[in-house]
């Protein structure tokens, strides 16, 4: 199967059209996020993604398309590595993997088995592991987890329990479903 | 420390796997005029941050897998911040 370019949002999200880059960013943040692993010992991942994805939005409407597929990526990519590297170095730390010259990385767009099968999982789960899970979604990374647990009535650590305790449940019976985590993320 | 152990400390101090999970989560301070870590971020081991990058991999995978528009709570923060200015 050939490769999706995600390159088709790229006119509507240099004309400034969010949604597009909502679109672009459901196949392309899994992607950027893998080929960061390599940094998480020296930065925090998830603050360089979120950076990445601001500058790549940031970008898109001055990119000009080389004529291969997935240029908004490619750059977002090396995006993602200069910004890794260059806080690695803020930190007084050297860092442990080289910049890449030629990205190779591929979108990866929602798994529809994943789609199909969790709705039903998340029905089953217990009510204090749903309640954490439906905080954090309902959050959307916008509240810490301290005001959520308030919110709640709990102690932080007693959410984060329950959330943990929701991500495993929720795992547990995807598996019961046929669909492996492990699986879907290689 | 016993991080199977349902009942709050003292102060409320979080666990080792308390730090994780809260590092695994998509909030992040923001600040207009620099990237910003996650506080607990730097209280981590190696190891540890490792671990909170593994489990916020399955969090956004789960997150975008119910969202009706397949986005993650890390594409949901990005868009509030481009929408919201």
């Amino acid at each position: 199967m050939a490769e999706p370019d995600l390159d088709v949002h790229l006119p509507a999200i240099a004309s400034g059209d969010a949604q597009a880059f909502a679109a672009w960013m459901a196949s392309a943040e899994p992607a950027l996020r893998v080929s960061l692993r390599r940094f998480a010992r020296q930065v925090d991942v998830e603050a360089v993604l979120q950076e990445t994805l601001l500058r790549a939005w940031q970008i898109a409407p001055r990119l000009t398309p080389d004529g291969r597929a997935n240029a908004l990526l490619r750059v977002s990519h090396r995006i993602a590595a200069n910004l890794a590297i260059s806080e690695t170095r803020r930190r007084g730390r050297r860092p442990e993997a080289p910049p890449v010259e030629e990205p190779e990385v591929s979108p990866s767009p929602p798994d529809p088995l994943l789609r199909r099968v969790i709705a039903r999982c998340r029905e089953k789960l217990p009510a204090k592991p749903a309640e954490a899970l439906d905080a954090r979604l309902g959050a959307a990374g916008g509240i810490d987890d301290a005001s959520l647990a308030a919110t709640l009535g709990l102690k932080k650590n007693t959410f984060l329990q329950s959330f943990g305790r929701a991500r495993k449940l929720l795992k547990a019976c995807l598996e019961k479903s046929g669909v492996r985590l492990e699986e879907v993320l290689a | 420390m016993n991080h199977d152990d349902d009942t709050p400390g003292p102060g409320d101090e979080p666990t080792d796997d308390a730090l994780i999970e809260e590092v695994a989560g998509a909030w992040r301070p923001r600040d207009p005029r620099q990237l910003r870590f996650h506080p607990y971020w730097h209280d981590l081991s190696e190891e540890a941050r490792v671990e909170a990058y593994d489990r916020a991999r399955e969090n956004r995978a789960l997150e975008a897998a119910l969202d009706p528009d397949g986005l993650s709570s890390t594409a949901r923060a990005v868009l509030a911040r481009i929408v919201g200015g």
